[in-house]
């Protein structure tokens, strides 16, 4: 069951990144894979980061015109980051993860461009400017995607909606259900 | 205990899981990298095929969601104002647009039903669908591909001019490398063929949305305005496709040659519908592969 969940995230990324951008262009500075790889990495999953990183990056890379695999590689590496820093520090907390939100974006830019510039491909693009855009609107949009997936697929969200019930039905008292 | 002991050998083949993942995409890159001039990869023919529908229906949801917001913000107006004025107002402002938009798209699609006749081949008709999704690279991707007849590295251009190649290809989809990209290249010519020596070639620039035109000799005239046409040399586009104007002009000397940008005739920041010319270059004799003193009548 949860890896039908990741499937169906990852999907739902993969085809929001590649249409987003022929709604409205700047919409394509949001890395919707990369905040799943991140989530998935920051429940510390490690298989499942790394395989959601390099389906997610190959996945991207074969509808762009950059070289097939260098997403894959970045996003893979720096799902690998941050699982091992979500094993050694706690990142429960909503707002540690904006931080590691943008290093991921910074990593996931800074290897997808180097191996273009070391394999005879560089961008037509600024890497400043680009990366820098990358960062913000990933971080924004994925501050908020991580919230939301955290409420709807955590263990801890799935009891919280089912003790919910239950206190709801202890608070109404034993006479009032009998009616 | 028994989890405990899974998540342990988790963590311990994680870097394993790792490393063979990095060297898998590893080389896929390299052997995407080989080749230069197309990129045509079972995998991206596939993702593209795949991906097609959702890109065409969210091209399509694009203009409805920019009219969508236009109406909210009239709405939001409207208030301040005369109610029954405001919507007369803008429901005749809609209709403007809506007039102003066909009129603009009749006139492209005008140009592109007149690029037969300008340029002496057949065509296929296309749309843009979709803008490189990695927003690193100047490409695009468009609704025909090669159940429509169109074939790698054939010339894609607009009625202003040359827009790119195809560079990688579906049934239903193709990816068009733009000119503006640094690997982009073709034979061009100051003003029209035969009635000028300038010839060079043109290069994309990347980011600038310009072009530049290198190896033209400084003795030869060229000025701000001048025509940049194809010369058909590049064994990819035919000759005589404009290419764009100049914009700017660094002379050369004798030995030196101009240095000139190129504003390509294509609205390329606003391609909607483009059309693919159905033409191959001429083949190109082999180049001859023996040595010069080899007796050839001794094979």
């Amino acid at each position: 069951m949860p890896q039908l969940k990741t499937a169906a995230a990852l999907a739902v990324a993969i085809i929001l990144q590649l249409c987003l951008g022929a709604v409205w262009f700047p919409l394509s500075y949001i890395d919707f894979p990369l905040i799943v790889v991140v989530y998935i990495a920051l429940q510390r999953h490690a298989w499942h980061a790394l395989i959601v990183g390099t389906i997610a990056g190959i996945a991207v890379d074969a509808a762009s015109g950059g070289l097939i695999g260098a997403g894959g590689f970045s996003k893979t590496l720096t799902a690998y980051l941050i699982y091992v820093a979500a094993t050694r520090v706690n990142l429960e907390n909503t707002l540690l993860r904006i931080p590691v939100l943008a290093a991921a974006s910074v990593i996931d830019s800074a290897i997808y461009v180097f191996w273009h510039r070391s394999l005879g491909y560089p961008p037509n693009v600024s890497f400043m400017q680009t990366m820098s855009y990358r960062l913000i609107g990933t971080t924004i949009v994925g501050t908020f995607a991580l919230y939301l997936l955290n409420s709807l697929f955590t263990e801890r969200a799935r009891q919280r909606r089912t003790f919910a019930s239950r206190r709801k039905g202890a608070r109404r008292g034993p006479r009032k259900l009998g009616r | 205990m028994a989890a405990i002991r899974t998540q342990k050998e988790i963590r311990q083949r994680a870097p394993i899981w790792l490393v063979v993942l990095l060297l898998t995409n590893l080389v896929i890159m390299a052997v995407d990298a080989r080749d230069s001039v197309t990129r045509q990869r079972l995998i991206r023919v596939w993702v593209q095929a795949l991906i097609s529908p959702a890109q065409s229906l969210s091209s399509g949801a694009s203009g409805a969601g920019t009219n969508f917001v236009r109406q909210i913000v009239n709405f939001r107006s409207t208030a301040y104002e005369n109610e029954r004025l405001k919507q007369e107002l803008s429901k005749a402002e809609f209709e403007l647009r809506n007039a102003q938009q066909a009129a603009a798209e009749n006139e492209r699609l005008q140009g592109l039903l007149n690029l037969k006749e300008q340029t002496g081949f057949d065509h296929v008709p296309a749309r843009v669908i979709a803008r490189d999704s990695s927003g690193w690279f100047n490409t695009i991707t468009i609704n025909r591909g090669s159940s429509s007849g169109i074939a790698l590295n054939m010339p894609v251009v607009t009625g202003g001019g040359i827009v790119g190649r195809v560079i990688a290809l579906s049934p239903w989809t193709a990816q068009v490398m733009m000119v503006t990209d640094e690997k982009a290249a073709a034979g061009a010519i100051v003003g029209q063929l035969g009635g000028s020596g300038a010839l060079g070639s043109v290069r994309g620039l990347g980011e600038k949305g310009l072009v530049e035109m290198r190896y033209v000799s400084g003795l030869e005239k060229v000025e701000v305005g001048n025509y940049i046409l194809t010369t058909g040399q590049d064994g990819i586009y035919p000759p005589g496709l404009t290419i764009g104007e100049v914009v700017q002009v660094s002379p050369g000397t004798a030995t030196q040659s101009h240095e000139i940008l190129i504003r390509p005739g294509a609205k390329l920041d606003q391609l909607e519908e483009v059309a693919v010319l159905l033409y191959r270059a001429p083949a190109r004799p082999a180049p001859e592969q023996t040595l010069p003193n080899v007796d050839k009548g001794k094979k």
